[in-house]
C-alpha cells in the first residue's frame, strides 16, 4: 500500500506537470490580456493535428519544434483579428469568443482530417520503461517532464531578464501605465498571447504520444488547467505552476482509494481553495475583479 | 440619438415580422410537402455528429446513407421514397438527443426514428418514440436495458447487448488464459452491466475478479488505475472502455509494458478506435460485432465493401457502418412484410424477422427475436494484429464466429416484459 501510494504520488507529479504547461500557458493571457481563453484546449488539438501532419516530413522531433510555433502564428492571427476588438469589454465577451471559437476549432479538425483518431507513436527511443519496477516512469512521461521543466525555466528567465519580460510582468500590474510610458501594449498583448498559444501548440504535441490524437483531445485538458490556475493563484506563474502539480497529485492518490472520484476531486479542490482562500495558494488578492 | 432610436424600433419590427413568417412556414410545410402528391416515408436519424462518439455517428450516417440510396433506386419502400432527416443528438446530452427526437417525430412527422450510439440517450429517445407510437430502431447503443427491463414495443436494436458480448468471450479467455482477472470498467450504465456479465461468467467459471477499476468516461490518463492493476497481479487485464478511452487506455499499456507481462484482452473492440492506435498497442484478444475480412463467397460482402470505400474515401465498413445499413434495410424488409407502414404493424412484422444473406453478410442465423425485439447477431471473436494483413486495414484476425442464439441469455433472463399495445 505504502508503495503503490508512492508510485502514485510520484506519478501524479508527472500528469501535474502536464497541466502545469497548459496552465501557464492559460494563466499568461489571463493574466495581461484579462483574457478567459476557452480556446485554448482547440489550440493543444490545432498543435497535434500539425504535428501528425508534418511529422512524415521532418520527423517526431522535426514537428516538435515547428508545430508549436505554427500554432502560435494561428494563435497571433487569432488575437489580432478577433480578440483584439475585445479588449475594452467586459470579460463575458472574449470568453463567449473563445467559446464559440472552441466549437469551431473541434469541427474543423473533424472537417479536415475526419471523425475518426489517428495514430501517433512516440519515438523508439523514448518508448521504453525506466525499469520494471518503475514501469510508468516511460522514457516519454520523463520526457514530457523535462520538456515542461525547460519551457518553464525558459519562461521564467523571458519574464525575469529581458525587457519584453519585464514589460509583460509590468502591463500585468498595470497596463495603462506602461502604455503610457511609451510602450507598444498592442505588439506586447499580441506577442503574450502568441507565447501562451505556443504553450499550448507544445502541450498538444506531447499530448498526441500520449493519449488519442482526435478532435476532442482537448476537453478533458482545459477544465484541470482552469483549476490549476484557480488553486495555485490568479496572477501568479508560480502559483499555477504549483497548481497544476498539486491537482495532478491529488488526482493520482484519489485514484488510489477512490477511483471513480479522480476527476471529481480536482473541483473539490477548488471548491475548497475558493471558500478558504479565494486568492489561491499564491494568488495576489483582488486579481479577479 | 433619436435616429438611432427610430432605427432601432424599425429593427425590431422586421425582426417580429420575419419571426412570425419564419414560424408560419414551420407549420405551412407539411401542407405543402402533401399537397405535391405521393409523400415520401420520412426516416429521422438522431445520432451523435459532434463530440467524443462523432466517428462511430457518422459511420453509422454512411451505411444509413447507403441503404436508402439503394431502396430509393429500386423504388424506394411500398412505392414511395425514402426522405432522410438528420439531426446531432450531440455525444452526451440526453436534453438535445430528446428535443431532437421530439422536433423529428412532432415537427417533422417522421414514419421511422434511428439512434443513439449513446445507451444514455438511446434510452431516453425511447421514451418519446414509445410516447408517441414511432417505429424506433436503436443501432449501436449496448447497454442491456434497451432491450431487457425497459424493452418496449416500438423499439429494436441491432448491436449486441452486453451480456451477449460478455458471454460471447469470456470463456476463451478462461481458458486461454487463466483465472485472476482485473478490470478496467468504464463508469456508466454500459461499463456496469458489461462489467455484471463478465463477473457473472468469471464466477460460473471458478475465476475471481481482482479488482475493478472504475474510470470517468473521457479520461485520458490510466496510469493511476494500470499501477493498481499492475500490483493486484492478475493473469488477465481486461479492458472494458470504448472510443477514445480504448485508445488512450491501450497506448498507456503499450507504452508501459504491461502487455509484455499481464494478458491484455476485454469484450467488445471497433475498428475505429483500432485505426487510431498506432501499431504497437494492438494487443490482446477481444470481440468485433462484425467484421469486413471474411470467408470469400459471403454474399452481398464484396459489393457493400466496394460501395462504402466510393463513399469513404477507400476505407471499408466498420461494424457501425453494417449496424446503420442493417437498420434501414430491416425497416423496409418489414414494411413491405406488413404492406403498410403503420408502426404497430411493422412492429409485428420485424418480430422474428430473419435477416436474408445479402443484408446479414456473415454466417450462422441472423434474426430479430420476438420476445425482446434483439437482434441474435454473431460475436466475430479473435485477436488483434499489429500490422495489417493483406490490407491496412485489416488489424483483426477473427479465430470464431459466435452466433447470436449461443450467447444470448434467454429472453426471461433479460428482463423484459414486453408490454403490446391496445
Amino acid at each position: 500500500m505504502l508503495q503503490l501510494t508512492f508510485f502514485n504520488i510520484t506519478n501524479g507529479l508527472i500528469i501535474g506537470a502536464f497541466y502545469a504547461l497548459m496552465a501557464i500557458g492559460l494563466s499568461l493571457i489571463l493574466n495581461l490580456s484579462g483574457v478567459i481563453n476557452f480556446a485554448h484546449g482547440g489550440f493543444l488539438v490545432i498543435g497535434a493535428y500539425l504535428a501528425y501532419t508534418l511529422r512524415p516530413y521532418i520527423g517526431f522531433w522535426g514537428a516538435l519544434v515547428v508545430a508549436p510555433f505554427l500554432t502560435a502564428l494561428i494563435g497571433l492571427a487569432v488575437e489580432r483579428f478577433l480578440v483584439r476588438r475585445l479588449y475594452g469589454r467586459d470579460p463575458l465577451y472574449s470568453l463567449l469568443l473563445t467559446f464559440g471559437l472552441a466549437f469551431i476549432i473541434e469541427d474543423g479538425t473533424r472537417q479536415i482530417w475526419g471523425a475518426n483518431g489517428l495514430p501517433f507513436s512516440i519515438p523508439e527511443a523514448l518508448s521504453s520503461p525506466l525499469s520494471n519496477e518503475f514501469f510508468f516512469i516511460t522514457g516519454y512521461r520523463m520526457f514530457m517532464v523535462a520538456m515542461v521543466a525547460i519551457v518553464v525555466a525558459l519562461l521564467f528567465v523571458l519574464l525575469r531578464y529581458t525587457r519584453i519580460g519585464v514589460r509583460i510582468r509590468a502591463g500585468t500590474l498595470d497596463l495603462e501605465t506602461v502604455a503610457a510610458l511609451g510602450v507598444n501594449v498592442r505588439a506586447l498583448r499580441s506577442l503574450n498571447f502568441a507565447v501562451g498559444i505556443f504553450l499550448a501548440g507544445l502541450a498538444g504535441v506531447l499530448a498526441a504520444g500520449q493519449i488519442g490524437l482526435e478532435p476532442t483531445m482537448g476537453d478533458g485538458l482545459l477544465m484541470p488547467s482552469f483549476i490549476a490556475i484557480i488553486v495555485g493563484g490568479v496572477g501568479s506563474l508560480t502559483g499555477t505552476l504549483l497548481g497544476g502539480l498539486l491537482i495532478g497529485v491529488a488526482s493520482g492518490l484519489t485514484a488510489v482509494v477512490f477511483p471513480s472520484a479522480s476527476e471529481a476531486v480536482i473541483y473539490v479542490m477548488m471548491a475548497i481553495v475558493l471558500l478558504v482562500r479565494p486568492r489561491g495558494l499564491l494568488g495576489e488578492e483582488g486579481m479577479l475583479s | 440619438m433619436i435616429k438611432r432610436l427610430d432605427f432601432g424600433a424599425m429593427d425590431r419590427r422586421a425582426v417580429v415580422k420575419a419571426g412570425a413568417a419564419a414560424g408560419l412556414v414551420q407549420f405551412a410545410a407539411p401542407f405543402i410537402v402533401a399537397a405535391r402528391g405521393e409523400a415520401p416515408i420520412k426516416i429521422g436519424v438522431d445520432n451523435p455528429l459532434t463530440g467524443t462518439y462523432a466517428a462511430p455517428g457518422k459511420n453509422e450516417g454512411v451505411g444509413i446513407q447507403l441503404a436508402v440510396d439503394q431502396l430509393n433506386a429500386k423504388n424506394g419502400i411500398l412505392g414511395r421514397q425514402i426522405e432522410l432527416l438528420t439531426e446531432d443528438s450531440t455525444s452526451g446530452d440526453a436534453g438535445a438527443a430528446v428535443q431532437k427526437a421530439r422536433k423529428l417525430i412532432e415537427r417533422d412527422n417522421v414514419d421511422f426514428l434511428v439512434g443513439n450510439v449513446n445507451s444514455a440517450l438511446a434510452q431516453a429517445m425511447a421514451q418519446v418514440s414509445n410516447e408517441k407510437g414511432v417505429l424506433h430502431i436503436v443501432p449501436g447503443g449496448h447497454t442491456d436495458g434497451i432491450t431487457g427491463t425497459n424493452c418496449k414495443w416500438n423499439v429494436f436494436r441491432v448491436c449486441s447487448t452486453t451480456r451477449m458480448e460478455a458471454n460471447s468471450i469470456c470463456p476463451l479467455l478462461f481458458t486461454t488464459y487463466g483465472k485472476k482477472w482485473h478490470f478496467i470498467t468504464p463508469d456508466y450504465a454500459f461499463g456496469h452491466t458489461l462489467f455484471d456479465g463478465c463477473e457473472a461468467n468469471l464466477k460460473k467459471l471458478g475465476g475471481t475478479v481482482t479488482g475493478n477499476e472504475l474510470t470517468p468516461l473521457g479520461i485520458t490518463d490510466f496510469s493511476a488505475y494500470l499501477i493498481k492493476a499492475r500490483a493486484a497481479n492478475p493473469d488477465v487485464l481486461v479492458v472494458l472502455v470504448q472510443g477514445n478511452d480504448m485508445v488512450n487506455c491501450l497506448k498507456q499499456i503499450s507504452q508501459f509494458g504491461i502487455d509484455k507481462q499481464i494478458h491484455v484482452a476485454g469484450t467488445q473492440q471497433e475498428l475505429e478506435p483500432v485505426e487510431a492506435m498506432p501499431a504497437e498497442a494492438r494487443v490482446g484478444i477481444w470481440m468485433f460485432e462484425w467484421y469486413w475480412k471474411q470467408a470469400a463467397g459471403t454474399p452481398g460482402l464484396d459489393q457493400f465493401i466496394a460501395d462504402i470505400r466510393k463513399r469513404t474515401d477507400g476505407k471499408v465498413p466498420t461494424a457501425r457502418t453494417w449496424f446503420g445499413y442493417v437498420t434501414i434495410h430491416a425497416y423496409a424488409l418489414a414494411c413491405e412484410k406488413a404492406k403498410t407502414i403503420e408502426a404497430k404493424a411493422v412492429a409485428k412484422a420485424l418480430s422474428d424477422m430473419e435477416l436474408p444473406p445479402e443484408i446479414k453478410m456473415q454466417p450462422n442465423k441472423v434474426y430479430f427475436r420476438g420476445g425482446d425485439h434483439q437482434l441474435m447477431l454473431s460475436a466475430f471473436v479473435g485477436e488483434l494484429m499489429q500490422k495489417g494483413d493483406g490490407d491496412p486495414e485489416n488489424l483483426f484476425k477473427v479465430n470464431h464466429i459466435v452466433s447470436g442464439d449461443t450467447d444470448a441469455p434467454p429472453v426471461s433472463e433479460t428482463g423484459c416484459t414486453m408490454q403490446m399495445p391496445a
